[in-house]
């Protein structure tokens, strides 16, 4: 409380002598610019800028001449020709058709089981939470790369006692197959970041009054009946905000299936939209078509968390 | 008053550095350096460095011969990941900023489409026309284009039968002279113990193009109005209508592609008996474990009702290009020159890098006379089978400038073979799709008469 006070009383004059002087105001008015000018400079150069320069350069095109070129080479503004020729590519619209199938199967199945587990970790019976809590959240520190390889393991047939065991009692199983590869992905991915959502809705779950739960437990409830009435529902902030997060990473994914190309002949190069965007830049070297469907990438997942937000707020409102 | 100026030259200077970056984004290799005056030698007695990137393993050491003997032009090679898994995107990434090593290693398929942002040195204005008949013929046809030299062939990769004789023995068979026979072993195999023969990389297209080009084909040309496909010539069809029976038959192992990690398991343990690859195939073969002493080569299987067809194949193979943002092309030139065909140099790049079939007319390199490793039972595969092979490659062959997007549509046609879409089909889709991704890049194109 005195801290406070000493902070009000500092403040007070200081504030009343810099609108009495002209000199003190002005001070005033660059400091904050020039605190906060080595983030700013940062965040407009490696931020702002290449999407300015994204945007600008999904509007360019460049026509040759010759068989390479060598007989001269124009860029042209070209309205929306990139975009057209983008939403073209049947294989790029499959991408993002892919990913939404991905994202309604993968995103509710990694919430359900995320909360599932913070329930369970942080309800009274819970033995050892504080290991089980950093067993779940383990995977998350595993770079996508690495897990993708790990878990690449169990699914090569040869390599994988998986598929061993499973054969030995006369099942057939294919993970790389052309209709299996997207739920190993989805598996990896499930497996990465459940621990990590499970821990942001433990935080939620930690800001929870005590007096809620000693208000329930005096009216008889059972543990069914908090976690229904009282968690479930005070949580709901840290659900939207994980899977608004899940719906921008689906649309991302990039690694999981980059790595799993090498084992997965079912992988082609534009089987996620990032993967198709970075085939298109790097490997076909056409910036200006790729910056047109990272655009693209960029607004469906706008839209797509955007709708969601719409769909909770009017579901609570 | 001041402090107002002050702010307006901030604002200006952020405006003109903002216009500046925004310049300095415009699409990059949109300009050609060989349309620029040649770059002089560096004069005597001025000590330069040359940079080379470039994916093959202890090249330094190679480096390091010619620095001892060249002391004032000392090579630096910085490794880069292989081609597209990396390699590439750096270069073009590095090209595109105006910077980039004097030399880079780009597949021999890859040199068109460098040259499509302007990023190869025409070397035929340093005098590389000199050396053509160092290099084998086949190779240094691709790497010429529009009157000029683009790159040193630096390896290749003639093609063989790689076979477990073991396995083929167990059905009475002899390495297969035709594809013909090869479908007949097959066939044997698989009725035998379901084991199969070979595996056919339906995501990578690179290998049918091999079988292709070894049937005769000739999918593009660089013609003066610009360039002619025709991928749906009689011998690419052939090529695809026998794959095609060889999948529905089930001879061909779809869900593998060699030398990946389920191929090795397959390939340690029996399951795959063959594998038609390129002479560095071998390296990657002796790899496979508990393979010692059971693996032979022999030459590629030919196909027997098409005329105009080749005894032998390439598959892979790499050059040594100049960049487009080399100050010193020349020097770059001679010690690219130098690697490729000076007999320590070869020997120093099998020793050290193991690198490919050697580009040179005449010289694979002492380590590759006589007899092979043990892996291969102490057989001369070089000479018995590769160097003969280089003598019967189609030389009219050339790539061209999205040989990588061709390869990925064709993948993306292949792999819809398992929901039914036949090999021939997706050739013929394949070339529309490439003719239109040749025309949104503003080039010309047209199908070849028939």
């Amino acid at each position: 409380m005195t801290a406070t006070e000493n902070i009000t009383t500092e403040q007070g004059p200081s504030s009343r002598r810099r609108r009495r002087t002209g000199a003190g105001s002005r001070a005033g008015g660059s400091a904050p610019w020039v605190l906060i000018a080595p983030f700013l400079a940062l965040f407009i150069l490696t931020f702002i800028l290449p999407i300015i320069v994204a945007i600008g350069s999904s509007f360019t095109r460049v026509t040759r001449s010759g068989l390479f070129g060598e007989e001269g080479v124009t860029t042209q503004f070209a309205w929306f020709q990139n975009y057209a020729q983008a939403l073209a590519d049947g294989n790029f619209i499959a991408s993002i058709g892919r990913m939404l199938l991905f994202g309604v199967v993968q995103v509710p199945v990694m919430i359900v089981l995320c909360t599932i587990l913070a329930l369970l970790l942080e309800s009274a019976s819970a033995r050892w939470p504080g290991f089980f809590r950093a067993a779940y959240f383990l995977p998350y520190g595993i770079p996508g790369v690495i897990a993708t390889i790990l878990w690449s393991f169990l699914y090569v047939p040869g390599l994988s006692p998986v598929i061993d065991v499973a054969a030995a009692v006369g099942l057939q199983l294919d993970f790389l197959g052309p209709s299996t590869v997207l739920w190993s992905i989805a598996n990896i991915v499930t497996w990465t970041y459940t621990g990590y959502n499970m821990m942001i809705i433990i935080a939620q779950l930690k800001s929870i009054p005590t007096e809620l739960y000693e208000a329930a437990k005096v009216d008889g409830a059972s543990s069914w009946r908090v976690a229904r009435s009282i968690q479930l529902p005070l949580i709901r902030p840290a659900l939207v905000l994980t899977t608004v997060f899940s719906i921008i990473g689906t649309l991302q994914l990039f690694a999981e299936p980059q790595v799993l190309q090498t084992v997965a002949p079912a992988i082609d190069s534009q089987y996620t939209p990032n993967l198709s965007a970075y085939t298109t830049a790097f490997a076909y070297n056409d910036y200006n078509v790729a910056a047109a469907q990272s655009v693209l990438i960029a607004l469906v997942a706008f839209l797509l968390s955007f709708l969601f937000l719409r769909f909770t707020n009017r579901r609570s409102s | 008053m001041r402090q107002f100026t002050r702010r307006q030259a901030l604002s200006l200077g952020l405006g003109a550095g903002a216009a500046a970056v925004l310049a300095g984004c415009a699409t990059p290799g949109t300009t050609s350096v060989n349309s620029a005056p040649t770059i002089g030698a560096a004069s005597a007695g001025e000590k330069i460095r040359i940079t080379y990137w470039a994916w093959l393993k202890d090249l330094q050491k190679v480096a390091d011969v010619w620095n001892a003997q060249n002391p004032n032009v000392q090579v630096d090679v910085v490794w880069i990941p292989g081609g597209n898994s990396g390699g590439y995107q750096k270069l073009y990434s590095a090209l595109a900023a105006g910077g980039g090593p004097d030399i880079a290693q780009v597949e021999m398929r890859t040199v068109p489409e460098f040259l499509l942002v302007n990023g190869l040195v025409d070397l035929s204005r340093y005098g590389a026309d000199q050396y053509a008949d160092l290099y084998d013929e086949t190779l240094w046809n691709q790497v010429s284009f529009t009157g000029g030299v683009h790159a040193i062939p630096q390896d290749s990769g003639p093609m063989g039968f790689y076979y477990q004789p073991e396995i083929l023995d167990s059905v009475g068979a002899q390495p297969p002279a035709t594809w013909d026979e090869w479908a007949d072993i097959a066939r044997e195999l698989r009725a035998a113990g379901g084991v199969y023969l070979e595996s056919f990389p339906v995501s990578d297209a690179s290998v049918f193009t091999a079988y292709a080009t070894q049937a005769g084909a000739r999918w593009l040309t660089a013609e003066d109005d610009g360039w002619v496909i025709d991928m749906t010539d009689e011998a690419t069809l052939e090529v695809a209508r026998f794959f095609d029976a060889a999948i529905d038959e089930d001879l061909v192992d779809t869900a593998s592609t060699p030398y990946s990690p389920g191929w090795f398991a397959a390939a340690a343990d029996g399951g795959i008996g063959a594998c038609t690859s390129a002479s560095w195939g071998d390296a990657l073969i002796a790899g496979i474990s508990g393979g010692e002493g059971k693996w032979r080569v022999a030459p590629m299987q030919r196909w027997s009702n098409l005329p105009d067809s080749f005894g032998s194949s390439f598959l892979g193979g790499s050059t040594a290009a100049v960049l487009a943002n080399s100050n010193h092309p020349k020097e770059a030139l001679d010690f690219a020159v130098w690697m490729t065909t000076s007999p320590e140099a070869i020997d120093a790049l099998i020793e050290y890098s193991g690198i490919g079939w050697s580009p040179a007319k005449d010289e694979i390199g002492s380590v590759r006379e006589g007899a092979g490793s043990d892996f291969f039972g102490g057989q001369a595969y070089n000479t018995e089978v590769f160097e003969p092979a280089t003598l019967e490659q189609n030389t009219e062959w050339t790539w061209w400038p999205i040989t990588q997007q061709s390869f990925n549509i064709l993948s993306d046609g292949f792999r819809r073979k398992a929901s039914g879409v036949s090999l021939v089909d997706a050739v013929a889709t394949a070339e529309n799709q490439i003719v239109q991704a040749f025309r949104d890049k503003g080039l010309t194109i047209r199908k070849a008469d028939s």
